[in-house]
Formats: structure tokens, sequence, C-alpha cells
């Protein structure tokens, strides 16, 4: 089974695009909790800098994970890591009851004790017998968490399970329209799994380039983002949420443009077809 | 059998004693954690409540990763015909019926729990049913090809003769009865377990968030329904990846050899439920 077929070479090693990742994604994280903290929400748009930090390390590993051949395909990586990484993250949020601070360093911690377990349980109990699988599941879960904190983060502007679970409309506070009680962390779910999922799937294959994968994860990434900028109009104050809309655009129209132009890189050739030619009349 | 088909080893369908005891074990463990927790107070509703709450996730966990075995996943083969069965993941196709099944359990939450079970149950089954139904329109009258099993040489149920109508060089194609009344078994208890997981995590938040101090407005039981419903997504999906990666692929549906390997994934799915529920559950734990 656990028959190595490498991808690529990678430029830069698994390891630092892992603390790349989660550094970007934990600095990001505090600095929209300061914002929450001394009572602006114009920062909420750093949690979708931290959901690409995030989808950035998470691509890596589910490119070292699949270059073994699990069998099931790459989207299943994803699925699991967002369905480990959201039970983690609840928990987390819950915990800022003690302090606001705490809550992604807490969700980090027990996002990689619970994939820990599923890794575990994939190596041994279901004996897939690949040498990466249990590191690279407990990674995964808390890309998970960590991209899905940061995608609530655009929508909400904080990460407190009080700030997720209520909403203030005409100054009473109600739960059933909230971003949980309303199911919006379902549609941040699913934007986190495919944005987590389809960067790998989409480029993999002999003539599969790191950096190419890495431009299509941030590409990813910020697409999912202008779409929890949009919910934000919702939730956080007009300011905030338009800050975070027109950074969620540029963000994603200078990683597609870079995108295209890596593909046509490695591409053989290329052809760019026009419904008409210029020089016929 | 192609290069990639071929790579697992030749143990890779074995249960694992050793590993498979320390699952349950552990599992064990964080049951009776639970149980101190509900005891000390620190989940409301006391030792008996949260108990039951942990012991019936985890049987809706075994029931949704013995459900998935039934389910026939072709892949990729199927989608060209090589191989019989519906033409994607594992993970895919268990999603889809279980949640159609969680949703149409959770419709039907408050009219008791036999009758959400029920409906979750059936529910799934459906989905799984017009899901085959639709597979084996587009084989037969889209692609024109017969259904045909390549693992057996009689279907177990009808008696149908497979190797007549199986194409040279692949491993059957379509989708036989066998495999569709495996999907829609695979559907009835991937629903079911979805459901239970969902009634009894909504139960528990009801009884815990008033506990943690959400109270004052009347609508506290839709954030229940929103945390209860975005937990058995979560948990589904760790439990329906679990199981694929414990068929490795593709698999027929019941006749399939592949199907003996359940209880591995069974033991699996006890330990990740016991992990995830308790995390779940301490959501609005009292500290």
């Amino acid at each position: 089974m656990s028959v190595k077929v490498e991808a690529s070479h990678d430029g830069i090693p698994h390891n630092k695009v892992m603390a790349i990742g989660a550094v970007i994604s934990l600095v990001s994280l505090y600095i929209a909790i300061i914002g929450t903290v001394i009572g602006v929400d114009y920062l909420a748009f750093f949690g979708g800098i931290a959901a690409v930090g995030a989808l950035i390390w998470g691509n890596s590993t589910i490119k070292k994970l699949c270059s073994y051949g699990i069998g099931t395909g790459v989207p299943s990586a994803g699925m699991l890591a967002f369905g480990s990484g959201l039970i983690a993250l609840l928990f987390a949020s819950a915990l800022a009851g003690f302090s606001i601070w705490i809550v992604p360093v807490a969700a980090l911690v027990i996002a990689l004790i619970v994939g820990l377990f599923l890794g575990w349980i994939s190596n041994s109990v279901l004996n897939m017998k690949i040498p990466v699988m249990t590191r690279s599941i407990a990674e995964l879960a808390a890309v998970g968490a960590l991209a899905l904190m940061g995608l609530g983060v655009v929508a909400t502007g904080t990460v407190s399970f009080t700030g997720i679970a209520t909403i203030e409309i005409l100054g009473v506070s109600v739960y059933n329209a909230s971003y949980l009680g309303a199911g919006v962390i379902a549609v941040s779910f699913m934007l986190g799994a495919i944005a987590l999922q389809h960067p790998f799937n989409a480029c993999l294959g002999p003539g599969e380039k790191q950096d190419r994968t890495n431009m299509l994860a941030i590409e990813c990434g910020f697409l999912s983002m202008i779409i929890m900028a949009v919910i934000s109009f919702v939730f956080v104050s007009l300011a905030a949420a338009w800050i975070s809309f027109v950074v969620a655009i540029i963000g994603w129209a200078v990683s597609y443009v870079k995108y295209v132009a890596l593909s046509k890189r490695d591409a053989a050739a290329w052809l760019d077809a026009k419904p008409f030619s210029d020089k016929e009349e | 059998m192609s290069a990639i088909a071929a790579k697992p080893g030749a143990n890779a369908g074995s249960f694992q004693p050793i590993p498979s005891v320390i699952a349950i074990v552990i599992a064990i463990i964080l049951v009776v954690v639970a149980y101190f927790l509900g005891s000390s107070g620190i989940l409301a509703g006391g030792a008996q409540f949260v108990l039951q709450t942990f012991c019936l996730i985890i049987l809706g966990a075994a029931l949704i990763a013995f459900g998935v075995h039934f389910v026939p996943v072709g892949g990729a083969p199927a989608a060209m015909g090589q191989a019989p069965g519906i033409a994607t993941g594992v993970a895919m196709l268990a999603t889809g019926a279980g949640l159609a099944g969680l949703f149409g359990g959770a419709w039907a939450a408050e009219l008791g729990l036999g009758v959400a079970l029920a409906s979750g149950a059936i529910g799934g089954a459906l989905m799984m049913a017009i899901t085959c139904l639709m597979v084996n329109i587009s084989y037969v009258f889209g692609m024109g090809i017969p259904a045909a099993s390549g693992k057996v040489l009689k279907d177990p149920i009808t008696g149908d003769l497979q190797a007549a109508y199986k194409s040279q060089g692949t491993e059957g194609h379509g989708l036989p009865f066998i495999s569709y009344v495996g999907g829609v078994i695979g559907g009835l208890f991937g629903g079911l377990g979805g459901t239970l997981i969902y009634i009894q995590l909504l139960d528990f938040y009801n009884v815990g968030l008033p506990a943690l101090g959400f109270v004052g407005a009347a609508d506290i039981n839709m954030l229940s329904v929103g945390l209860a419903g975005i937990f058995a997504i979560g948990m589904f999906l760790v439990i329906a990846v679990l199981s694929a990666y414990n068929i490795t692929g593709t698999i027929e549906g019941p006749h399939d050899p592949k199907f003996k390997r359940f209880p591995r994934a069974i033991v699996a799915a006890i330990l990740a439920s016991a992990v995830c529920g308790l995390v779940a559950m301490l959501v609005v734990a009292l500290f």
C-alpha cells in the first residue's frame, strides 16, 4: 500500500511551508482578536488572511499525504480535515469564556489531539500503513480548525462562542439569525473544505509544480473569502464588510492573474482563442 | 487490473487485533470520563442522561460505518464503464445519503424519536434508491452497457448469471440488482445513524445551553438545532471518510469480498465518534 509516488520535487520543504502557513494564520487571527478586544470590527478581513495561510499549509500536507495513493481520492482528505476541525473549533470558541486570547491556540491544540486519534485509527486500526498518515491527519484537522475560524472571523468579526451564537437585531439579541443558529457555518464549512481539497486535486500529475499549486490554494482561499465577505454584511458594520469585500476581491484578482501566468509557464503550448479574428472584417 | 489498483498489500484487508483492542479500551475510558463529567455536574442533565447521549452517538456512528459498506461505489473506473457501481467516491455518496436522511429526520424531530429515526432512515434510503435508478438509466440508455457484476458468478438475490454480460477487460459494469439493494440498505443505515446522532445532540444542547446561561430569548431551540446539525454533519463526514479508507476505493455492495472488512470500520467509528462526541458535548460544559 505504501508505495510513494513523488508528486514533484518541492522547492520549499514541507516543514517550512507548514511553519509559514501556521504563523500567517495565527498572527492574522490574533490581529483580528485585537480588533474584537478594542471594539472595532474593521480588522475582520484578517480572518481571510488567516484562512489563506492555513490553506497553504493544508495544501502542502494534502500533497504529502496523497502522494501515497490513499485510494479514496483527494477530496475525502479535505472533508475529513474540516469535519474534525469543526468539532475542535467550536469547543475552542466555547473556551472564550475564560479568555478570548486562548481561542486560536486552543483550537490548534485540540484539533491536533483529535487529529492524532483519527490518524492513529486510520493507520493502525484500519491498517493503511502509510508512514505520514498520523501526522498528516493531525495537521489537516488543525488546518480545518484554523481555516474555519478565519472564515468565521471574516463573517462575524469575532471568535467567541457568544459572538457567533448571537446577533443583535434592533437592540434585541436573538439566536436564530446568528452565524451558528442560522447555519451560516455550514456555508463556511463547505467553502473551506472545497478550497482545501481543490488545489492539489486540480494540479496533480507529472507536471505538478509547488508554486503553481500554492498559488491556486491562495486563489481558492480568497474566492471563499469573497463569499464570506458578502455574508458579513449581515453581521458586522458596513465599513468592515466593505473592507473585507475589497480585500478579498483584490487578493483573488492578483492571485488569479498570477495563477494563469504560472499555468501558461508550465503548459507545453497554449492558444489564445478568440471568437472573431481582429484582422478579418 | 491497473498498477494503482494492484498497489494495496495482501494483508490490507486483515483485521488488526491489538490496535482494535486498544481502540475499544480507549473508547470505554472516554465513556467513563463522560459519565463522571455528567455526575460531577460539568455536563448538564445528570450522569444518566449524559451517558445515554454519549452511547447513542457511538451507536449512530457504528450504524453509519456499517451502512457505508453497503453502498456500491465505483469511482473513476465506473465513470468509464469499466467497473460496477456509482461513479463517484465513498465520501461523496455516503455524505449524500446520510445528509438527505439527516435532513429528513431533522424535519420530524419534534414528532418523537421513533418517527424521526424512521423518516431519517427512509430519507437516506430514498435518496440512494433514486440515485441508483438514475445511474442505471444513464448506464443502460446513455452508455449502452448492461448491468453485470465482476465479483460473483450469480446475483445472490435473483440468481441471474453475470459472466455472460460482462465485457472483456472490465471488472463488470452498470449497477446489478444486488448492488441496487445494497445501496438502498446503505442509505437506510446511514440516514438512521446520522439522525440518531443529530437527535441526541439536539436533546443534549436543549438541556445544556440554558444551563450555560443562554437564556432570555425564546429561540434557544434554534441555536441547538444549528449546533447539533453542524456537529452531526462534521461527525458524519469523519466516520464516512474513515470507512472509505477501510474500503480503499471501490466496492460493489454486500457481495463484494471487501464487505467482510466492516468490523474494522465499526471499531474505528466507535473510537472516532467517542473522541469527536466527547469534544462536541464539552462545548456546553460548565467549567
